[in-house]
């Protein structure tokens, strides 16, 4: 399964030299004085939902945005390490910062729907890209990702009313949609349901779990319950730290670290 | 409870029987710091000093008092100070002999000649010119009032009648005496609203209750005052307006094409608004043409791409320029952009332009002006952009330009459009720049290099002069004023239109 290339992802020349996605190396991020992440190392598999846990400051939310960059949008934060994407080192100087956000799509802790219509929204990726020939692929495309972030039922009659006119879950499930539509590899998702009821919860957790068909998804999430259940690898953090990575199952039944297991148990953040 | 009567007479006598108005502003800032100790104490003392069993904090009980105390008797102090000069000019008005109207004066400026002798002899009494006794016996056999009083530095235009200074002294003694029943009955007033709080006073008065409302009617009325100065001018506008259609035919002066006004020259001349319509429309539109891009450009670099410390230098010095007076601006146009036009397109260059004012040097000008309206308006606006939709854009793999372009500027365009129609609201009020700029001749005309004028201008140029208040050419100004107000105000419309349309869909 691993070595399928998915149908939505644009033709990319998979380096036989390694089994993983992301591969993160020695990662260390200062946000001005403070030192945010301390040497992370981290890999990141195809086609599975990895789940960065750890109490609020921890770093998780910063590594996330390491991995497509979008930390270059913030003056004071500087990365060093070394990220690859398919062994392709994603800091480096001729990689395009806006080509690589394409290829690793981002879904926020708040529902962030342009003042635009519902198809303008999800449109709104392929139409930069120039993913569509015509308006008739662009249709398609964007009937898609609504079908694929269960939205599609919902909202296919008023296509042409404003994404921000949607209830909170909905608009989330747009911003996925949104996310989903660009074709990208890795779904990056910084606390999705922070901003949830649990039925919208709920729905996004089980979209999360299709999408895993065809992207390799990170989710940063502080509920330990979601971790465990959408996910098949955990990455707990402290104190920008990683301090363990493993099977999601093993993370939370039997953790190495004594932090890990204060962490799950409750008793620390 | 203090004898309120006796702290009258005291104040009264303290004061010399007429105080003056800044006296008794202070006395009543002293009673009600008073009034705000008595409550405070008594609410106090009602619950035996223990703060906790009172209903509400004491101060507020202090407040309540000192609240009680100011206004009413500011209020009656302020009606007072304005009806009171009116009915006592009115009273004199009716006792005026009529052989003295009759002498070709009019009864209002004889009405001013005997306020201004009456003035006079208050101020000639404060800088020691004459005894109070003898201001009251003056007569104009004896002494030339006229003389004495341009020696304390009031001028009158004529030597003053013995009928006018009769009429005079008794303005001087009915306002003695007008003052004399106020300053009184606002002392009582505010002693009885004093007298109503400390009396009201107790630990169970919800005085909390009674201040929020107190003051909740204060902005109330704060609020009313605004608006009805609005309708005020309004009002006033419309009236004159009226009487300028009495005399002059309103079609005539909406559609006609030409401007022509000459003094005395009755209803005939041509007196079109269409030419000063067009070209505040034309120089205004130059402006806007000018202030939108720059403006405009100049807020999204400096909120999306500035570093801090450049925006922290470049906002001030733009805001600087936005407090340049018009009329420096006007010299500008004058002295410099003008003889600059006309170097390129004068006779010696393109031959398009006659002189250094026209529309397109107001219209640069006053574009130059707007600049920073403009940008600091839209500057403020864009940065009040969640930054998520910038991340969920960027975060598509969208480029900082296109995240701008699509969403940035869609989700800030309400605003923008206020910032927009507010400089268009500056452009068409504009009056100083354009009668520097843009020369006095009513036009209708395509070319912007030749000289045109607009309705504030014409305005100005209208009510200066030697005017008689009764010729059309002078009264137009009241039609071109409410013209102006018109204008503005569907512009104001149509921009809570657009802006209220956008909200919806947006937010």
């Amino acid at each position: 399964m691993f070595d399928q290339p998915s149908n939505l992802a644009p033709q990319v020349e998979t380096p036989v030299t390694t089994d993983h996605k992301i591969t993160a190396e020695n990662v260390n991020v200062h946000y001005g004085d403070t030192h945010a992440i301390k040497d992370v190392n981290v890999k990141i598999d195809d086609k599975t939902v990895t789940a960065f846990i750890g109490p609020s400051g921890c770093g998780k939310s910063t590594f996330l945005r390491c991995l497509n960059r979008m930390n270059d949008t913030i003056d004071i934060c500087r990365v060093s390490g070394l990220i690859e994407l398919d062994g392709e080192d994603i800091n480096h100087a001729k990689v395009d910062p806006v080509q690589l956000r394409a290829k690793v799509g981002m879904v926020f802790q708040k529902p962030n729907p342009f003042p635009k219509s519902i198809f303008d929204n999800v449109a709104y990726g392929p139409r930069i890209h120039g993913q569509a020939a015509n308006k008739a692929e662009l249709d398609e495309i964007v009937e898609k990702s609504l079908r694929s972030a269960a939205l599609w039922k919902e909202v296919k009659d008023r296509l042409h009313a404003p994404g921000t006119g949607l209830s909170g879950g909905q608009q989330q499930r747009l911003c996925i949609a949104r996310a989903v539509a660009t074709a990208p590899e890795v779904l990056l998702m910084d606390e999705p349901c922070s901003a949830l009821d649990p039925i919208a919860t709920a729905q996004v957790e089980e979209l999360i779990d299709e999408l895993r068909e065809n992207f390799s998804v990170v989710i940063v999430t502080h509920s330990m319950q979601q971790a465990a259940r959408v996910s098949q690898k955990t990455a707990f953090f402290h104190l920008g730290e990683l301090v363990e990575f493993g099977e999601t199952g093993q993370i939370f039944t039997n953790p190495h670290d004594s932090r890990t297991e204060s962490y799950i148990t409750g008793r620390i953040g | 409870m203090i004898g309120g009567g006796r702290l009258i007479g005291r104040l009264h006598s303290f004061a010399g029987g007429d105080m003056s108005a800044s006296t008794l502003i202070l006395v009543l800032i002293a009673l009600a710091a008073l009034g705000f100790f008595l409550g405070r104490s008594r609410a106090l003392a009602s619950a035996s000093g223990n703060a906790q069993a009172l209903h509400s904090r004491p101060h507020f009980y202090g407040a309540n008092a000192a609240l009680m105390v100011l206004i009413p008797s500011l209020a009656l102090f302020a009606v007072w100070t304005v009806v009171a000069p009116l009915s006592i000019k009115a009273d004199i008005a009716q006792s005026v002999p009529s052989g003295l109207v009759d002498e070709g004066k009019s009864l209002d400026l004889l009405m001013t000649d005997v306020r201004n002798v009456a003035e006079g002899l208050d101020r000639a009494v404060v800088a020691g010119a004459l005894t109070s006794d003898a201001a009251l016996s003056i007569d104009t056999e004896t002494t030339d009032v006229r003389a004495l009083l341009g020696g304390v530095g009031v001028a009158l235009g004529a030597n003053v009648g013995p009928e006018v200074l009769k009429l005079a002294k008794t303005y001087r003694a009915k306002s003695a005496s007008s003052s004399n029943i106020m300053t009184g009955l606002v002392l009582a007033a505010a002693m009885a609203g004093l007298a109503f709080a400390f009396l009201r006073t107790n630990k169970d008065f919800r005085a909390r209750n009674t201040v929020e409302a107190t003051v909740r009617a204060t902005l109330i009325f704060a609020a009313m005052v605004a608006i009805l100065t609005t309708v005020g001018i309004f009002f006033a506008l419309i009236f004159n307006t009226l009487e300028f259609f009495q005399l002059y035919n309103w079609k005539d002066y909406l559609f006609g094409t030409t401007w022509h006004p000459h003094s005395g020259g009755g209803s005939d001349q041509p007196l079109g608004l269409i030419p000063l319509l067009w070209g505040t429309i034309y120089i205004s539109l130059i402006a806007l043409a000018v202030a939108v891009p720059i403006g405009l450009f100049a807020a999204i670099y400096l909120a999306e791409y500035a570093s801090p410390r450049v925006r922290g230098t470049i906002k001030p010095l733009l805001e600087v320029l936005a407090g340049i007076p018009s009329i420096v601006y006007g010299l500008f146009a004058l002295l410099t952009v003008g003889p600059l036009l006309l170097k390129v397109f004068g006779n010696e260059g393109l031959g398009w332009m006659q002189g250094a004012s026209s529309v397109m040097t107001a219209g640069l000008v006053m574009g130059i002006m707007l600049i920073p309206f403009v940008s600091s308006l839209s500057d403020d606006i864009i940065t009040a952009v969640p930054q998520a939709l910038r991340d969920g854009s960027l975060g598509l793999g969208a480029t900082p330009s296109e995240t701008i372009r699509q969403v940035v500027l869609p989700a800030a365009l309400p605003g923008i459009v206020g910032a927009i129609i507010l400089a268009t609201s500056r452009a068409i009020g504009e009056t100083m720049l354009v009668v520097f700029g843009a020369g006095a001749a009513g036009k209708l005309s395509l070319n912007p290099f030749e000289a045109m004028t607009t309705v504030t201008a014409k305005i100005v140029s209208q009510l200066t002069g030697d005017a008689d208040f009764t010729a059309p050419e002078v009264l137009v100004a009241y039609a071109l004023g409410t013209t102006l107000f018109v204008v503005t105000l569907c512009l104001n419309v149509i921009a809570q239109i657009i802006v209220s349309k956008y909200q919806e869909q947006y937010s």
